[in-house]
């Protein structure tokens, strides 16, 4: 089983994908902190991790330049996720892998871990 | 069979789980509409909609400003508007103070459609975290309506619906499993 790691200080979005997620088969750990983000992901090893642009202690952009720059982890897709206008760019700044705009649906959230896990 | 012309559900934290669980088993040939009054932050609009429209073959939408009122439909209360219903059975979509720290807010939904509806509308309050939602069943209760809670002890955060079980009259406390079965014998 896949596994999705949400990173996201919004309880409502977190609750929601793990209903979604799991439905499609997956398997899911949330958490509304960037608080030692390198021990959370690798105790967890996903196969993706959405990562919210605004989140407590150390924000999105900051969180994913350390997963990226982190040995072991930096093969793991990142996607960005942000109300944000400039979520693309956001994106580009932190090195996520993809990018989604907030407010998405089901149909986007599972087509782009599709697409990230079948390349 | 009492009649109803509008079903409104409130909740907040803990009542996703129940209406992913009672919607699904919910008649697709209902005669009125469901409204959903759920506490939630702006940012998951079109998730929970997607979410409640894949578990039910019912028409499930967020929704818009001044959208004729069907039945047979699921409709969302959007996040960061409170809900009113209208007396030409629209809704209205309001972003004045928050009440009881919500927006939206279930006293709102229910205490507006209260004066619409009267008697032929039924309300049920979910699991909760706070008080919003008891006086807006003591309108209901007040125009004729019936109140509904989810039974406390199967709340996975009771305090919302002791709330309304220590201030309101309430005609029916049901269990999830009950709830269902409960809105299908409405007409």
């Amino acid at each position: 089983m896949k596994k999705v790691f949400v990173f996201d200080d919004n309880v409502d979005i977190l609750e929601l994908c793990t209903f979604i997620l799991e439905d499609a088969g997956f398997a899911i750990r949330t958490s509304s902190t960037s608080n030692n983000i390198i021990e959370q992901v690798l105790a967890y090893m996903p196969d993706i991790i959405f990562m919210d642009n605004w989140l407590p202690d150390v924000g999105g952009i900051d969180a994913t330049r350390a997963l990226k720059a982190h040995e072991s982890l930096k093969h793991i897709p990142v996607i960005y996720f942000s109300a944000n206008n400039d979520v693309k760019s956001l994106a580009d700044q932190a090195g996520a892998d993809g990018y989604l705009a907030k407010p998405f649906d089901i149909e986007e959230l599972e087509g782009i871990i599709n697409r990230h896990l079948t390349t | 069979m009492k009649q109803c012309k509008a079903f409104i559900i409130g909740g907040s934290a803990g009542s996703l789980d129940v209406l992913l669980k009672v919607l699904p088993k919910v008649d697709v040939e209902i005669g009125f509409p469901i409204i959903i009054v759920v506490h939630r932050k702006h940012g998951s609009d079109s998730l929970l909609p997607s979410l409640l429209s894949s578990r039910t073959g019912l028409h499930v939408k967020e929704v818009d400003e001044k959208e004729k009122i069907m039945a047979g439909t699921i409709y969302i209360a959007p996040s960061d508007y409170h809900l009113l219903i209208e007396q030409d059975e629209t809704f209205s979509l309001d972003y004045s103070e928050k009440i009881n720290y919500s927006r939206p807010a279930i006293d709102a939904t229910f205490q507006t459609a209260a004066e619409v509806y009267q008697r032929k509308l039924v309300c049920l309050l979910l699991s909760g975290s706070n008080a919003d939602g008891v006086n807006g069943l003591k309108s209901v209760k007040a125009w004729g309506g019936t109140v509904l809670i989810q039974d406390p002890d199967s709340a996975q955060v009771p305090y919302m619906p002791e709330q309304a079980k220590l201030n309101v009259e309430i005609d029916r406390i049901l269990d999830v499993e009950d709830i269902a079965e409960f809105i299908n014998l409405l007409r």
